[in-house]
């Protein structure tokens, strides 16, 4: 095994000690200690996840077992962690951006007190530790460790203010919106325990690949367990039906937002689907459900970004749109697209996140861009910053969102000429709803309070710098797998992860793709040209008709609160006022009493004469003499 | 065998020190030093290692089980010395005469572990017996402290002669005593032998307190003194019940079929009794009385299944059961108030007493992660295998437990303390508490540390 290797398990294990030091230490820490705990151990793990990566890319894997997790009868689980391809590039995207926003979050949240400070960059640490986890796990079920220890960070970070009852709500919203999608994974990770009676990605998926079909594995089995993951997924990854947690999630410190809800924790769904595409390719209905659930996932989304007024929402649900079209290349089959986009869009989102964050801290609060405008003067790095983040989710070449997407809208092509349309379709969209919200911002003039313009300034270099590395990664991050069409034997992360994903489909001519990427790039342009135009000066406005219906977010909430929350509080108040205690509590209760009868009346056998002891004692010894003899016999 | 003679020439080592050595924390010293030599004495046996030859005419056999129990019940003694012991001087001015008197029970609980005569059997449950009767009167100006020591002896008395009666029948059956299989037809299924079977069965119920032979174990252990209450129901119990195991698996193993269904019936009457009248009690002390009898429904399980699993449960439950039930009962020793009002807001003035006592509930409860939970996991898994209604009622009546037991826990923490007197305890004594704590913990963890004894 390369000696690189040997320390990966420190990866996980420095955000862990952070996380402890700082949890355990909140009271004593000063911010500067904790800072320093928080950024230092994440960088640590970034340096050390390089090392597995140089070692991964010479064409080494290793699947290294700890210690035992689980060992019971027929089933063993150890606690191991897998090294590929896969896993060292998402190490990668989740210790980089980690640690920025890590070194980002010690200037956004100077004004919290010291030991709350502490506590923020311990759940922040726990939160890097346990998506490393999700990331490194050998096995669904370390894997899942992960998967609900991200959930959990998701939680406590979303509730971080918890005295306000927005984000108290909304990290509810979000725990409970991911538990549904965690019980059907669970319920995946058994049914694949019973049928193939291991849990290790590569024992699960050779049984699999050897007896997918037969009667070990059945057509039935694939498509309940890959629906199963899949909708585990959903949740995680937050698409259609269970995407609402998303949006409200950005309650919580907008570093939270830019981490957990834009980079890394919801392309979790992604990473396990990636990762458990062996039983994928055995599964065409999934697949093809994948692939709608992504696209109308992305479409839905779009339309509702073009209507909201709030900075987060917007690129919330730009995210999730985001998400539908990774969701999208997965269903084509395009895993290594659908991969590509997870490493450029964590980059653009994380930077639009934290340019969002830096906008909020200059107006001091402010998060409804109707009372923004003409910030571009006074945050020039941010605008700058921001700009090139807009660019690059718009697909505008060279930057990275134009590669990846256009991987993606090529493997749409080559799946299903409609969804291509609608997805092309979407792309403009994004192109739209983010200039809208780059100029209303930045552009025209401003529409706040005299306090509020008084108090703009530039962030510190700590929220900088940040934005600028970030920045900077936006750009060239869709280089590493720029299409063979431009450039020959430049789609390096195509060859990386082809061990593990299988290669991509190529089955198009050169002039096809010119074709599509013509048509998709001067589109983007266009848009773009057209939002500029539009939203150049911003008045506010009424919207009517459809608008509407967007800026209401299609009323999904609304649906949920009458078609489920309505229901189960009427169920259970039902099981509350009635079942609760004329049925169980009657029963329960008459089981009580009845018990303490029978002690009470047991209880006089007690009478403390030796006599009755001896006559009782007596009296049983002579049944059981009579019964043995005379009966039994 | 070593044991058993070290610790009767220690009980008359004890005996005469009180004239030599005033000082009572040089007494207690001497037995604690004495303790652990015969623990290592004791280990030393399973590597074969005697202190002396001697013939012992096929009477006593120490076996790798009988070994394990001494072990626990050595150890056991240990930690009730360390946590009690200095309780003794409550009870009345004797101190040295208290311990010998101990010292000779445990050389009585040897005899009766290691039998292989029944007359070896009747010899120990004397030994054993005649020193509690001592011991329950032992504070002489407490009436109930008489009454109860009265009420003992008249009632073990009674019990001993179904023992010899039963020793008679046997007699009668095969003309000797020695406790081996007897597969000659004629024994087999021989009236005498059958009624020997019986007679052995509820003398023995009576000596563990086993329902309806129980009725002398509340009163008794109500008016002794704690300290000693502590020792019976541990101690001496549990190294009852390892005769009891021995004595119906081996010996009567043919007549299986015969006692089996009674024990049953026995099995479920105490655990009905038990928990079911120790869910009223105000009393800890006495709720700690209908407990160890609840704790006797389960331990019966053991002789109810011949099986390994059982075996195992057994020295698990012994082990568990003792420490727990020593370590509640060293802490109602200081208490004034022996009601559950008297735990009242406990954890506030001494939160480590207070932890240890928790755990020690959970693990007679048997909760997960302490060493009563696996007991019980051993027992019912072993019952299992024979009916499946006795797992249940066994199950059930472990939930009912869970009422008194957690009213204790309820009592030191959520409860406010009216009369605010303050508990005294001595220093070490917390530390004490939560080591015995621990170890119940670990038992859980770890249970081949123990079970490990019995093979290797």
């Amino acid at each position: 095994m390369h000696s690189s290797f040997q320390l990966a398990f420190l990866i996980p294990l420095l955000p862990l000690i952070g996380c402890l030091i700082n949890g355990l230490g909140r009271n004593w820490l000063s911010k500067q200690w904790s800072g320093l705990i928080g950024s230092g151990t994440v960088l640590g793990s970034f340096l050390i996840s390089l090392l597995v990566f140089q070692t991964v890319e010479t064409g080494q894997d290793a699947v290294i077992a700890y210690f035992d997790f689980i060992r019971v009868e027929g089933l063993h689980i150890p606690f191991a962690f897998q090294l590929d391809a896969l896993s060292s590039l998402f190490l990668l995207i989740i210790t980089s951006i980690g640690f920025l926003i890590h070194v980002y979050s010690i200037a956004y949240m100077h004004q919290e007190s010291s030991s709350s400070f502490a506590r923020y960059f311990s759940y922040l640490n726990l939160f890097v530790f346990s998506m490393l986890l999700l990331v490194l796990g050998g096995n669904y079920v370390v894997m899942f460790i992960g998967w609900e220890g991200v959930g959990l960070c998701s939680y406590l970070l979303i509730g971080f203010w918890f005295k306000n009852l927005e984000s108290t709500k909304a990290a509810n919203k979000a725990f409970i919106m991911n538990r549904i999608g965690d019980l059907a994974f669970l319920l995946a990770i058994f049914w694949l325990i019973i049928k193939t009676g291991s849990a290790s990605f590569l024992e699960v998926f050779d049984f699999i690949q050897a007896n997918g079909g037969t009667v070990k594995f059945s057509a039935t089995d694939i498509t309940v367990v890959t629906l199963l993951l899949f909708i585990g997924a959903t949740g995680k990854s937050a698409q259609l039906p269970l995407y609402t947690w998303l949006p409200d999630a950005m309650a919580g410190p907008t570093p939270v937002s830019a981490l957990i809800h834009a980079a890394t924790m919801v392309t979790a769904g992604i990473y396990m689907i990636a990762r458990s595409n062996v039983i994928y390719s055995l599964a065409p209905f999934t697949m093809s459900l994948i692939s709608w659930v992504g696209l109308a996932t992305a479409f839905l989304a779009a339309t509702i970004a073009l209507q909201q007024f709030d900075i987060k929402k917007v690129l919330a649900y730009s995210i999730v749109s985001q998400l539908g079209f990774i969701f999208l290349a997965l269903g084509s089959g395009a895993y290594i697209a659908a991969v590509f986009h997870v490493f450029t869009q964590a980059f653009f989102n994380a930077l639009l996140f934290l340019g969002s964050g830096s906008v909020i801290h200059a107006m001091g609060g402010e998060q409804d861009i109707r009372k923004m405008g003409g910030l571009s003067g006074k945050l020039k790095i941010t605008y700058f910053t921001f700009m090139i983040g807009c660019l690059a989710i718009a697909g505008l070449p060279p930057l990275s969102g134009f590669f990846s997407k256009d991987a993606i809208l090529l493997s749409a092509f080559l799946h299903q000429p409609l969804q291509y349309g609608l997805a092309l379709f979407t792309a403009f969209l994004t192109a739209f709803y983010m200039f809208r919200l780059l100029f209303l911002t930045f552009h025209g003039s401003f529409r706040g309070t005299a306090a509020q313009q008084a108090h703009l300034h530039e962030s510190p270099a700590l929220m900088t710098v940040p934005l600028i590395l970030l920045a900077l990664l936006s750009v060239v991050g869709g280089w590493i797998g720029i299409p063979s069409v431009l450039i020959h034997d430049a789609d390096r992360l195509g060859t990386f992860l082809s061990p593990v994903v299988g290669p991509m489909l190529h089955e198009v001519s050169h002039a096809t793709k010119w074709v599509l990427m013509t048509v998709s790039a001067g589109g983007v342009l266009l848009t773009l040209g057209f939002a500029g135009y539009r939203f150049s000066n911003y008045s506010a406005t009424e919207s009517k008709g459809i608008f509407r219906f967007f800026e209401h977010k299609w009323y999904v909430d609304q649906l949920y609160e009458h078609v489920v929350g309505k229901p189960i509080t009427y169920m259970s108040r039902l099981l509350n006022e009635w079942v609760e205690p004329r049925l169980i509590d009657a029963l329960v209760n008459r089981v009580g009493r009845s018990v303490q009868l029978a002690g009470k009346q047991i209880r006089f056998l007690q009478s403390g004469k030796i006599g009755s002891y001896v006559l009782l004692m007596v009296l049983a010894m002579v049944t059981v003499l009579l019964v043995q003899f005379f009966i039994r016999k | 065998m070593n044991a058993l003679f070290v610790s009767a020439i220690l009980g008359v080592l004890l005996m005469l020190s009180s004239l030599f050595i005033k000082d009572r924390n040089y007494i207690h010293a001497l037995a604690l030093a004495g303790l652990a030599v015969l623990f290592a004495i004791n280990l030393a046996e399973f590597d074969g290692w005697l202190l002396f030859e001697m013939d012992l005419s096929g009477m006593l056999r120490f076996d790798r089980y009988a070994l394990v129990m001494n072990a626990i019940g050595l150890a056991s003694f240990f930690f009730y010395l360390l946590l009690s012991g200095s309780a003794m001087e409550k009870v009345g001015p004797h101190h040295a005469d208290y311990l010998a008197l101990l010292f000779f029970i445990c050389a009585g609980l040897f005899m009766v572990t290691g039998f292989e005569s029944l007359l070896i059997l009747f010899l120990g449950i004397e030994v054993v017996s005649i020193p509690l009767y001592i011991l329950t009167g032992s504070d002489k100006r407490n009436l109930k402290s008489n009454e109860a020591a009265l009420k003992y002896f008249l009632l073990g008395s009674f019990s001993t002669g179904l023992l010899l009666l039963g020793i008679a029948f046997f007699y009668g059956a095969r003309g000797n005593f020695m406790a081996t299989v007897s597969v000659d037809p004629t024994v087999v299924g021989s009236s005498l032998q059958l009624a020997a079977v019986l007679l052995l069965l509820f003398a023995m119920s009576f000596k563990v307190s086993v329902a309806p032979f129980h009725f002398w174990t509340p009163d008794v252990y109500d008016g002794a003194p704690t300290v000693f209450t502590s020792f019976m129901a541990t101690i001496v119990k549990v190294a009852l019940f390892a005769a009891f195991v021995r004595l119906f698996e081996d010996t009567f193993s043919l007549q299986f079929s015969l006692w089996q269904p009674w024990v049953a019936g026995f099995v479920v009457v105490t655990l009905l009794i038990g928990n079911l009248t120790a869910v009223f009690q105000q009393s800890v002390k006495r709720m700690l009385a209908y407990s160890s009898i609840a704790q006797a429904g389960f331990m019966l399980l053991a002789v109810y299944t011949i099986n390994g699993d059982s075996k195992e449960g057994l020295l698990l439950y012994a082990a568990s059961y003792s420490l727990a039930t020593i370590g509640i009962f060293a802490v109602l020793v200081y208490l004034q108030d022996h009601t559950f009002e008297g735990f009242n807001g406990l954890a506030k003035k001494q939160p480590i007493v207070a932890a240890s006592l928790v755990i020690f509930s959970l693990s007679l409860a048997g909760i997960p992660l302490t060493g009563g939970f696996l007991a019980k996991l051993f027992m019912i898994k072993a019952a299992l295998a024979y009916q499946p209604w006795l797992a249940i009622v066994s199950v059930v009546m472990a939930v009912v437990s869970v009422f008194y037991y957690f009213r204790l826990i309820q009592a030191m923490y959520f409860r406010k303390d009216a009369q605010s007197i303050s508990i005294e305890f001595p220093k070490s004594f917390p530390i004490g508490l939560l080591v015995t704590a621990l170890i119940v913990v670990l038992l859980g963890i770890f249970p081949e540390a123990i079970l490990g004894l019995l093979y290797f």
